[in-house]
């Protein structure tokens, strides 16, 4: 109450930000925190506009739920500030922040009923009984669970039991939703499912959302905008299709979607792998000469064709060899050997000589993921032991700096 | 928490090793526990109901029956409460210190009660620690009921705490974490949310505690000065008349302390799957 009162006065403080945009309804501002002396963030900075949903994604152990605790009220954090509605709410305790939390075990009260974990939040502020009943109500219709009201949680399936755990919060009109891992414990099934259900849930009753999750396929479906969590800090954040098609991070590249890296090295303006070369693109101007470079683009943006088709490749890698057919349901995976010394394959002759006697052996091939679709894999059949000339649709450069070394110098795919 | 016994399904026909293993469990318990429990009931009746109604009825008898009760009970209360209070703090609050904390609370367990007993009368006997103040301003607190309290107290000491801490320890923080962001104060979570779940924990805490500071004796001898109709618990009118050679007597109480600590422990095995509903 108080809060929205807050967020009015704001709202018509800066009549220029909610004609612009939407107002934001939830700010995390350079918060740190610590514990004991292990630094679990650094400077996190974000803001949930009104009536978005925002997912924080990330390993486990990177800190989001630290994030979420923290604008809960459960932590406190080590610097920063944590505004909702235009309130700092920093110094306030949980109870005082109008906040809805979603934990990943529902942490529905064992013992009351459906309908009683649903009336809590309006009984402890003392609402009316008839008031309660018809919020209760008007909630039990809304999750579908009119007929499980009498029950006990443990009566109840996870996905019911999270239905619960949602109109409970819904019940006293938080300002802000928080869901930690939410869908963790359910199949995988229930999961596809219900996410869709609460996506639906959240654009109903508008009301900003802050999701944690480790899984990119519940990132790209429920968030309106992304951020990719990196021990203790943000890698990225934007759309989901920001973010997976113009990862600004070998981590967030390699997070959400699978992703194939390569290394390469500036030269004259353009990334040089192996014995191809390859423009870098609009953001030329951000690389030196000779600076050591990432080139990431996802499985399915690599082209295959055979030498023997004349065609002309775009963005030529060079010419590999299929190391590995698999067949994954709607699409065909392939592994193949790029090779870095061969030259010729690609048109363009200028291709440097040096090479061959200057990379070691284990270094001149890299496996490269490619996925490819059904019209596609049906057009050009390719067995294992096919030679490929290898091209991209479309990629990414990044700056090469702190690519841990294990990783460096492999193709990843982190999926799943 | 129920007896599950799997029926060896794999082994066909007879198997001489259920029969055999059960024989030998009752014939073991048999002189153990089964006869001296019976013949409590077999001498008490012998002489007939009225005898045995007429050494219920003793003045003396029904005082130490009440005093029994109505000391436990006060021991009980403040063992409970005492109980959940340092069960909340110890499961709640890292400490320097909170082991060893766990550890004195748990010693009673392991203190004879003759020994309880002793160290309360050199406490606050009239001339132990404190006493020794106390006496001169007229304040007696050996010898009376208040004494027996005090060893009931201390005899029961870990048992509520004992039930209470492991239902706190294994409760899920989230359940008062939610409770706080949705909006209640400290003390509604503890009362909507946490008391509810220690239900179980609490009555049969209680009960232990009850039916072992009924059955008190070691201490409680010590303490109270075993004064007829004043000070005198129920086991120790069972001692005294025994002692008197009055059998009768004793054994028309010492039934009524059997059967009442067997109704506690029926309540404890049957209503288990009542104390921890979920």
């Amino acid at each position: 109450m108080k809060a929205q009162q807050a967020m009015i006065k704001k709202v018509s403080a800066n009549p220029d930000a909610s004609r612009n945009s939407p107002p934001v309804a939830a700010s995390v501002v350079g918060v740190s925190k610590r514990f004991g002396k292990t630094s679990v963030l650094e400077k996190i900075n974000f803001d949930v506009a009104e009536g978005e949903t925002l997912v924080l994604l990330g390993a486990s152990g990177s800190g989001k739920t630290t994030i979420l605790r923290i604008i809960a009220g459960l932590e406190q954090p080590y610097t920063g500030r944590v505004i909702l509605h235009g309130k700092d709410v920093t110094d306030l305790p949980a109870r005082e922040r109008g906040i809805g939390a979603i934990f990943q075990s529902y942490a529905l009260f064992p013992k009351m009923t459906v309908e009683k974990n649903i009336g809590y939040g309006l009984r402890i502020r003392r609402h009316r009984r008839r008031e309660i009943r018809e919020t209760v109500n008007q909630l039990l219709g809304l999750v579908q669970l009119e007929e499980h009201r009498k029950k006990y949680p443990s009566q109840l399936s996870g996905g019911q039991q999270q239905r619960v755990a949602i109109a409970r919060t819904l019940a006293y009109k938080p300002e802000v939703l928080l869901f930690d891992e939410p869908f963790g414990a359910l199949d995988a099934q229930t999961r596809v499912r219900l996410r869709r259900e609460i996506r639906a849930l959240l654009k109903k009753v508008n009301v900003p959302a802050i999701f944690i999750t480790h899984d990119q396929e519940e990132a790209l479906e429920l968030g309106d905008r992304i951020a990719v969590i990196n021990v203790g800090h943000i890698e990225q954040i934007g759309t989901p299709y920001e973010i997976y098609n113009h990862p600004t991070t070998e981590y967030s590249a390699t997070f959400l979607g699978a992703a194939d890296l390569l290394p390469g090295v500036i030269k004259k303006g353009r990334v040089e792998i192996g014995s191809a070369l390859l423009p870098v693109g609009t953001d030329a101007d951000k690389f030196s000469e000779g600076q050591s470079v990432k080139l990431v683009f996802r499985p399915e943006d690599v082209s295959l064709s055979r030498p023997e088709d004349l065609s002309t490749t775009n963005n030529c890698l060079g010419n590999g060899v299929v190391q590995e057919v698999s067949f994954a349901g709607a699409h065909e995976r392939l592994i193949i050997r790029l090779d870095l010394t061969e030259t010729g394959t690609c048109e363009p002759s200028e291709t440097p000589f040096y090479l061959t006697t200057e990379t070691p052996e284990s270094q001149s091939t890299r496996p490269i993921i490619a996925t490819r679709l059904k019209p596609e894999a049906n057009a050009v059949r390719l067995r294992v032991g096919d030679r490929v000339v290898i091209g991209l649709t479309s990629f990414t450069v990044l700056p090469d700096n702190a690519a841990p070394p294990e990783r460096a110098s492999s193709a990843t795919e982190i999926s799943r | 928490m129920s007896t599950n016994i799997s029926p060896m399904r794999h082994v066909r026909g007879f198997d001489v090793a259920r029969p055999f293993s059960i024989g030998m469990l009752v014939i073991i318990m048999m002189p153990l526990v089964f006869l001296p429990l019976a013949s409590i009931f077999i001498f008490g009746t012998s002489k007939g109901l009225t005898s045995f109604w007429a050494a219920l009825t003793a003045s003396e008898a029904i005082f130490a029956l009440k005093l029994s009760m109505a000391t436990s009970f006060w021991a009980t209360m403040f063992n409970v409460i005492f109980g959940l209070f340092a069960a909340y703090v110890l499961s709640r609050y890292n400490f320097w210190g909170r082991n060893a904390l766990i550890v004195t609370i748990s010693l009673p367990t392991a203190i004879p009660t003759a020994v309880a007993g002793f160290a309360l009368l050199l406490l606050w006997g009239p001339y132990g620690t404190l006493g020794r103040f106390l006496a001169p301003q007229g304040v007696q607190i050996m010898f009376t009921a208040g004494a027996i309290i005090l060893a009931n107290i201390f005899v029961t000491f870990p048992l509520a705490f004992g039930v209470i801490k492991p239902v706190f320890d294994t409760m899920s923080r989230s359940l008062e974490e939610a409770s706080a962001t949705i909006g209640a104060t400290r003390w509604q979570t503890f009362w909507h949310v946490t008391l509810p779940s220690l239900r179980g924990a609490i009555v049969s805490g209680a009960l232990l505690t009850f039916a072992r500071a009924v059955g008190e004796f070691g201490s409680t001898i010590l303490v109270s000065g075993n004064l007829a109709g004043r000070t005198q618990t129920a086991p120790l009118y069972i001692f005294a008349k025994f002692n008197e050679g009055q059998i009768e007597a004793a054994n028309a109480i010492a039934i009524v302390l059997a059967l009442f600590s067997f109704l506690i422990f029926s309540v404890l095995f049957f209503a288990r799957d009542w104390l921890d509903v979920e």
